[in-house]
C-alpha cells in the first residue's frame, strides 16, 4: 500500500518535471560561481568536444537531500556532482555515490589521498577573513581580531552551519590551529566555541552561498566576512580593494562524485576522467585560480607562480578542515547550531 | 436552476437516481484534485511523521532476537551473531545508511559505532558476544541495544515528541531536551506570535484603505483597485527582493532617513524582525484589502445615514453600525492572512535574521539539509494541528470569523 502511494506520488511529482524521464543530456553540477563558468569554459566545453557527449551543468548549494531523494525514488537527473569531503564518505557509505571506475580513469595522477571509492578530487578550496579596504583602510588581520567588537565595530558576515564557524571561534579564543580539532573534540570545547560565538551573534549575517558574501561586503551591508578565497581572488582582480587574510585560511579539497544508479554512468567516468587531466586544467587555470587534486598541475612552478592564490600553496598558513571530525560530529553540530542560531 | 441542496438530497431508497449519479459525476472532477492533490499528498507526509521502519529494515534479525531480551545486562550471543549477521548481509547500503541516520538522530554518536563495527565485521570471530565489544567497545553497554530494541516498533512518537523539545530516553521515559537543544517550542510561539502582528497590521491598514476604495466611484476604484491589485499579481519573490533592496544599508531607505537628517549613520534594517514585518503585511496585505473592499462596496450609504437620522454621532454611527457590518470581511481577510503567515518561508529567509525565522524554514531545513524527512514531518503536522486549533477557537470566540453557518 505505501509503495503504492509512493509511485503515485513520484507520477505526481514528475508529470510536473516534463522530461525528467526522457532523454537528457549528460548533467554535471557544482557550486556555481566563477569557478564553475570556467570550468563550462574550459573542462565541460572540452569534454563535449572531444567525446561529442552533449553535457548540460548546474548548481547547488551542496545540500545532499536532493541527492538521496533522486537514488531512493530512482529518477536521477544528475549524473556528475561536486561534493565536499566528509559528504562524499558518508555519501559513499549510505550507497548515494556509485563506485569509481578506475579503469576508465587514471589513479596515479591525483595527490595521495584524494582518489577514494566513490569521488576523486577535483579542486582544493578555502574560505578566509577578508574585508574592502575602501570602506575599511585597516580591518581584522586575525580571528582574534575577527571578534573584536570595539576595535573593528560592524556586520560580519560567516557561513551559515557549525563547520568552520566553530573551528574560527576556537582560534579566536586562543587555540592554535593544530590544537582545534583536539578541543573540539570534548564537550567542553564545543561549549567554548559556542560561548565564544555568542559574543559576536548579533553582529552576524549569516550566509548560504558563495556568492553572498561578496554581494554583502561590496554592498557595505557586511563589514568583514569570510569567503570563498576563488571568489575573492576574482573580485580582487576586478578591481576591487579587497584584504585577503591567509592566515585565517581554512581548506579542503571537493571531490567529483558520480550519482548512484545514473543511467550516464559510463559517460560519467569518461568525463572525470577528462575534467581531471592535466591539459584541461592547465586551460581552466588561466581563468580562474584553481588549485587541481592534479598532482603535476598542482605542483608546476609556473602556475603556482601565475596563480599566487592557489589555496595548496598557502596549506602552511591555514588549517585543512578535518574530514573524519565532521563525519563523525556533524549532525550533532549541525542540530545543536541551528538549535542556539534560532534562539 | 436546482440549487446545491436539492442536486444532494438523499437518493430515495433503491437505485441511486439518474440525478445523484449525475451529480456526482459533476463534482468528481473536484473530488478528485482534492483527493490526489491534497488528502494523498498530505496524508503520507503525516504518516512520515511516526514511521519508523529504518532499523526493522536493516536490521531484522537482531530485531528479533532483541524481542526476547528484557532489557536488563547485555543480550544473549544470538543477538550479538544476529547483529553481525545483519550488518555483513547489509549489501543495501542505503537501508544501511538510513538505519544509522536514524539511531543517531536518537543518540548522537551511533552513526560512527555503527560506522566502526562495519569496518571490524571481518575480523570477528564467534562468539560474537566477547569479540564484538572487544573490537567495538560500545557494544559493550546495554544502551545501543537498548535504542535498537525501542526503535524496532513500527511506529514512533519520537519525532512528534522532538517538534515539542521532549525526547524518550533509552530507558523509555519522556524528558525534556537539554536547554542547547531545545528549540521548537520557542520556535511555534514565534511564528504564531509574528503571524499575529502581521494580521493585526493588515487589519489596521486595510480597513481605513477598503473604506477609502469604496467611497470612490466606480472609475475611481478601478484605478485605485490597480494599486492594489498589480502587487497582488506580482510573485511573492519579487516583492520580497524589491523590500531586501529597499532595506539594505546602502540603500534608498536608509538614504532617505540620512537625506532627511532623521537619522545621521545608516540603521540596521535588513536582517531583523522589523523587515520581516514590513515585507510579511506589504505581502499579505491584499488579501485583507479585497474582502473588506466586497463587504463594504455592498453595504452602500443608507445603514449609517439611518443612524445619523436617529441622531447617532459619527464615532457612534461607525461603532454601532459600520464595524458590525463590516466585521464579516474583516474576519474573513484577517483568517486568510493569519494561515498564510504561518506558512511563510521566503519572506523571512530573505529579509530576516537566523532569529527571525519561522517554523517553515525549519521544515525546509529537515528536508533539504538534514535529510530527516520524519523531523519535517512531525512539524509539519504540528504546524498544521496547531493552526486549525487556533482557528477554530478564533471563530468559537468571535461568531463572524470565516465562512460559517450565518443566515
Amino acid at each position: 500500500m505505501k509503495k503504492a502511494i509512493k509511485v503515485a506520488l513520484m507520477a505526481a511529482v514528475s508529470l510536473g518535471l516534463p522530461g525528467a524521464a526522457v532523454a537528457r543530456d549528460l548533467t554535471i553540477v557544482g557550486f556555481g560561481g566563477g569557478y564553475q563558468d570556467s570550468a563550462r569554459e574550459t573542462l565541460f566545453k572540452g569534454f563535449a568536444e572531444a567525446t561529442g557527449i552533449a553535457v548540460l551543468d548546474d548548481v547547488y548549494n551542496g545540500e545532499m537531500a536532493k541527492i538521496y531523494g533522486m537514488v531512493e525514488t530512482g529518477n536521477v537527473s544528475w549524473d556528475v556532482i561536486m561534493v565536499e569531503a566528509p559528504e562524499l564518505v558518508r555519501g559513499c557509505e549510505d550507497g548515494v555515490f556509485a563506485r569509481i571506475d578506475y579503469d576508465v580513469i587514471d589513479k596515479s595522477k591525483f595527490i595521495a589521498g584524494s582518489a577514494t571509492d566513490c569521488g576523486v578530487g577535483g579542486t582544493g578550496w578555502g574560505a578566509a577573513m577578508f574585508y574592502d579596504q575602501a570602506r575599511h583602510p585597516v580591518g581584522p588581520a586575525t580571528f582574534a581580531q575577527f571578534w573584536d567588537l570595539e576595535g573593528f565595530p560592524g556586520m560580519r558576515a560567516m557561513r551559515q552551519g557549525p563547520k568552520m564557524t566553530l573551528e574560527a571561534a576556537l582560534m579566536a579564543d586562543g587555540v592554535s590551529m593544530d590544537q582545534v580539532y583536539d578541543v573540539l573534540s570534548t564537550d567542553a570545547g564545543v561549549d567554548r566555541a559556542f560561548a565564544k560565538l555568542d559574543e559576536i551573534k548579533d553582529h552576524v549575517i549569516w550566509w548560504k552561498s558563495g556568492a553572498q558574501p561578496l554581494q554583502l561586503v561590496g554592498s557595505g551591508e557586511a563589514d568583514y566576512a569570510f569567503g570563498y578565497t576563488g571568489r575573492i581572488i576574482r573580485a580582487q582582480g576586478e578591481g576591487r580593494a579587497y584584504a585577503l587574510n591567509w592566515n585565517t585560511l581554512l581548506y579542503s579539497i571537493d571531490s567529483w562524485a558520480v550519482v548512484a544508479g545514473s543511467p550516464k554512468r559510463a559517460e560519467a567516468m569518461s568525463m572525470i576522467d577528462y575534467i581531471t587531466d592535466a591539459g584541461p586544467l592547465r586551460a581552466q587555470a588561466a581563468l580562474w585560480p584553481i588549485s587541481p587534486a592534479n598532482k603535476e598541475v598542482n605542483a608546476d612552478p609556473a602556475l603556482q607562480e601565475a596563480n599566487p592564490g592557489m589555496v595548496l600553496n598557502h596549506a602552511e598558513e591555514g588549517l585543512f578542515i578535518n574530514t573524519e571530525f565532521w563525519i563523525e560530529h556533524g549532525d550533532a553540530l549541525e542540530a545543536r547550531f541551528t538549535a542556539w542560531a534560532a534562539q | 436552476m436546482p440549487c446545491a441542496a436539492t442536486l444532494f438530497r438523499k437518493p430515495a431508497v433503491g437505485a441511486p437516481s439518474r440525478r445523484t449519479r449525475l451529480s456526482w459525476l459533476l463534482v468528481a472532477p473536484l473530488l478528485l484534485l482534492v483527493v490526489a492533490g491534497f488528502l494523498v499528498p498530505i496524508g503520507y507526509t503525516m504518516t512520515r511523521a511516526v514511521d519508523n521502519a529504518e532499523v526493522t529494515g536493516a536490521l531484522p534479525r537482531t530485531v528479533a532476537m532483541l524481542e526476547r531480551w528484557d532489557g536488563n545486562g547485555l543480550p544473549s550471543e544470538q543477538a550479538f551473531a544476529a547483529l553481525v549477521e545483519d550488518l555483513r548481509g547489509a549489501d543495501d547500503a542505503q537501508a544501511f545508511g538510513a538505519m544509522t541516520r536514524r539511531l543517531n538522530f536518537e543518540l548522537s554518536g551511533a552513526r560512527s559505532v555503527m560506522r566502526a563495527t562495519r569496518r571490524q565485521l571481518d575480523s570477528l570471530t564467534p562468539p560474537y558476544a566477547e569479540s564484538l565489544p572487544t573490537a567495538v567497545p560500545d557494544w559493550d553497554t546495554p544502551q545501543l541495544w537498548l535504542l535498537i530494541k525501542t526503535n524496532s516498533n513500527p511506529f514512533t512518537a519520537s519525532f512528534l515528541l522532538r517538534a515539542l523539545d521532549l525526547q524518550v530516553t533509552p530507558e523509555g521515559q519522556i524528558e525534556p531536551v537539554p536547554h542547547d537543544r531545545a528549540i521548537f517550542v520557542d520556535l511555534f510561539q514565534r511564528t504564531f506570535w509574528i503571524s499575529l502582528w502581521v494580521t493585526v497590521f493588515c487589519v489596521l491598514l486595510a480597513y481605513p484603505a477598503a473604506y477609502y476604495i469604496s467611497t470612490l466611484s466606480d472609475r475611481g476604484a478601478r484605478y485605485v483597485m490597480l494599486l492594489v491589485l498589480v502587487p497582488f499579481w506580482t510573485s511573492i519573490l519579487v516583492r520580497t527582493t524589491a523590500w531586501f533592496i529597499l532595506l539594505q544599508r546602502e540603500g534608498p531607505m536608509n538614504a532617505a532617513l540620512e537625506g532627511l537628517h532623521i537619522t545621521d549613520a545608516p540603521l540596521q534594517l535588513i536582517f531583523t524582525r522589523f523587515a520581516v514585518y514590513v515585507a510579511m503585511v506589504h505581502v499579505l496585505l491584499p488579501f485583507q484589502i479585497l474582502p473588506l473592499y466586497s463587504v463594504m462596496k455592498r453595504l452602500g450609504p443608507q445603514y449609517l445615514q439611518a443612524a445619523a437620522s436617529l441622531g447617532a454621532s459619527p464615532w457612534r454611527q461607525f461603532r454601532s453600525v459600520y464595524l458590525p457590518l463590516t466585521m464579516p470581511g474583516v474576519a474573513a481577510g484577517a483568517v486568510m492572512v493569519f494561515m498564510l503567515s504561518v506558512g511563510f518561508y521566503v519572506t523571512p529567509a530573505l529579509v530576516g535574521g537566523l532569529q527571525d525565522q519561522m517554523i517553515s524554514y525549519y521544515i525546509a531545513f529537515y528536508t533539504n539539509q538534514s535529510i530527516n524527512f520524519g523531523m519535517a514531518a512531525a512539524l509539519s503536522l504540528l504546524l498544521l494541528v496547531f493552526t486549525g486549533a487556533l482557528v477554530a477557537a478564533a471563530r468559537r470566540l468571535t461568531p463572524h470569523i470565516g465562512p460559517g453557518p450565518r443566515e
